[in-house]
């Protein structure tokens, strides 16, 4: 019975809300926390969700963070509908960004986002369809090897 | 040790008509009425002083040193925070309020704002010798400290590890007086003056001491009305005080107490200023999340604009705050500490930390990590249930406390007056 213990929940994002920003993000770290799970593992969780949950606010028009822990594992997925990312190769580079004027004003854009999510976590999928959206998958082991 | 005064804020039962303004205004959810009472939960007080704010019964009461308990010490000495200087209105100067509470009983009376410009001068040497993590977090507000303590264990390693000037103060105190006065230590009480109802807890559970340098901490407050005598007794001080000042006052360290005061004088490096406990919050989360790494000192105080905002303080905020700003005007950007001996006490580890600030563990839903994860399921459900109006009629301070509640087996769904009306009306 314990063994199949999973707890989901499904946050929405809203493209452009970024007045409610991180409020996923934060919502997801409180879980962690409450479910006892280790402080370092956390934080991996809570930088990897808060920088995929601005990259739907920033690029998007909307998207879904589905929450799914169990014992062991933690899997953060988030699909957005959007414009999708041109080459996923590039926009994993650290410091490439495709970020307006705007945004870079506001702080953003640093091109950080995929590449701090990748060394947050365990393993990590991405599937980007242009003119559609992109399908983030982010897996964190518990004692994973960056905790 | 001193179990009960863990912490220092208590409710009179007698006095608690069991509304829920306590609880609702509380950060942590530390509050719960039950029986008609508000009753704190010790394992989540932080000690910020919300619930005394907002207490329209007067019920909520502070554990601070009391004027009968000095009389153990031959020699009573004191160290005002710089808020008591916003007091008394723009016609007192500084040197009129020290030399009032030499009146009021106090042997000796030691102006705190060059012990803040050290501070300042200090936390600026560490950040350059330390370059990771960013940004460092001040330890000055010892609400702040038990904040990161139960919400953000993981930024415990970001606090930066040199003790604030009350504890410096009475550090340099304590080993210069018993000489200098031919007194055995124990025999000398030095007491902070303060706005804060934390104090007295970091001077009897220190986060990041073996021992505090402190004795004891008697609210402004609680001061206030001897201060004024004094001070009214006795105009004829009051004119020699003006015509021969004898502290000479830190231009740096005079603003100390004003949210932004902390970091005013650094010279080489970007602080940002958080004031007010749900701000503090906001931003320590987007610390958490890995942000503000371009921030090299974070300096948050729990209380609106600083330590100006205590709740034991007596003079309206805004009027404490605009007085603070002409004297830190008048004093300019004066230093009276000399860098060397900054930088000596420094390097001595005079300054520092005796241990560094360890996370107090929250107990999770439960021990077992797929108990917890049903049990967060179940929680989950169980807040569906809920009105969501957070009334608090329940005992709870929200509809999702509750539901954490009932799944710890400290409440019951029963508890919840609309979903009982629900049941009942099919």
């Amino acid at each position: 019975m314990a063994g199949r213990a999973v707890f989901r929940q499904e946050f929405p994002v809203k493209g452009g809300d970024f007045a409610k920003a991180g409020a996923a993000a934060c919502r997801i770290k409180e879980l962690l926390k409450e479910m006892g799970i280790d402080v370092r593992t956390v934080r991996r969780a809570a930088i990897a969700s808060y920088e995929a949950e601005m990259n739907v606010i920033m690029y998007a028009r909307e998207g879904r963070m589905k929450l799914a822990v169990k014992p062991g594992e933690i899997r953060i997925t988030v699909i957005d509908k959007g414009p999708g990312i041109a080459d996923v190769g590039l926009a994993m580079t650290e410091g490439y960004s495709t970020a307006t004027a705007e945004m870079r004003e506001l702080g953003f854009g640093a091109g950080m986002g995929l590449p701090n999510i990748r060394k947050s976590c365990d393993a990590f999928r991405i599937d980007s369809e242009l003119g559609r959206g992109t399908h983030l998958e982010i897996t964190i082991h518990m004692n994973g090897h960056n905790t | 040790m001193n179990k009960k005064h863990l912490h220092a804020i208590h409710i009179t039962q007698d006095k608690c008509i069991g509304c829920v303004h306590c609880m609702a205004a509380c950060p942590t959810k530390a509050i719960r009425v039950r029986d008609g009472k508000a009753r704190i939960i010790d394992e989540r007080c932080i000690d910020c002083g919300e619930c005394l704010r907002v207490c329209p019964h007067d019920a909520v009461h502070t554990h601070t040193t009391s004027f009968a308990a000095l009389d153990a010490f031959e020699y009573k000495v004191a160290i005002p925070s710089t808020v008591i200087y916003g007091q008394f209105g723009s016609a007192t100067l500084p040197n009129e309020i020290l030399s009032a509470l030499r009146m009021v009983g106090f042997d000796e009376v030691y102006d705190p704002s060059a012990i803040c410009e050290l501070n300042t001068a200090a936390i600026e040497e560490y950040l350059h010798e330390h370059i990771h993590p960013r940004p460092f977090i001040t330890a000055t507000c010892p609400v702040v400290v038990r904040l990161i303590q139960h919400r953000y264990p993981v930024l415990c390693g970001q606090i930066l590890p040199i003790e604030p000037p009350r504890e410096i103060a009475a550090k340099i105190l304590r080993a210069i007086l018993p000489r200098a006065l031919n007194l055995p230590p124990e025999k000398i009480g030095i007491i902070h003056l303060t706005p804060c109802a934390a104090k007295m807890v970091s001077i009897n559970h220190p986060a990041s001491l073996k021992k505090s340098y402190l004795d004891g901490a008697i609210s402004i407050r609680d001061i206030y009305p001897e201060v004024i005598n004094a001070l009214r007794k006795s105009p004829d001080d009051a004119l020699m005080r003006h015509l021969f000042p004898e502290t000479l006052f830190s231009g740096v360290g005079m603003g100390w107490s004003l949210s932004g005061g902390e970091t005013r004088g650094l010279k080489s490096h970007r602080a940002v200023a958080v004031s007010g406990i749900q701000d503090t919050m906001r931003v320590l989360d987007q610390v958490e999340a890995g942000l503000l790494q371009d921030i090299d000192l974070l300096e948050c105080s729990a209380c609106p604009d600083g330590c100006v905002g205590g709740p034991l303080q007596v003079e309206n905020r805004f009027l404490a705050k605009s007085r603070i700003l002409e004297l830190v005007a008048a004093s300019g950007d004066r230093a009276v500490v000399d860098q060397k001996d900054v930088s000596r006490l420094y390097h001595r580890n005079f300054l520092s930390f005796d241990h560094p600030v360890t996370p107090v563990e929250t107990p999770p839903l439960d021990a077992d990590p797929a108990r917890a994860i049903l049990k967060a399921q179940r929680r989950e459900k169980l807040f569906q249930k809920l009105p969501r109006t957070d009334c608090g009629v329940c005992g709870a301070p929200d509809c999702r406390t509750l539901a954490d509640d009932i799944v710890r087996g400290t409440a019951r769904l029963a508890d919840c007056p609309f979903v009982k009306g629900r049941k009942e009306k099919r």
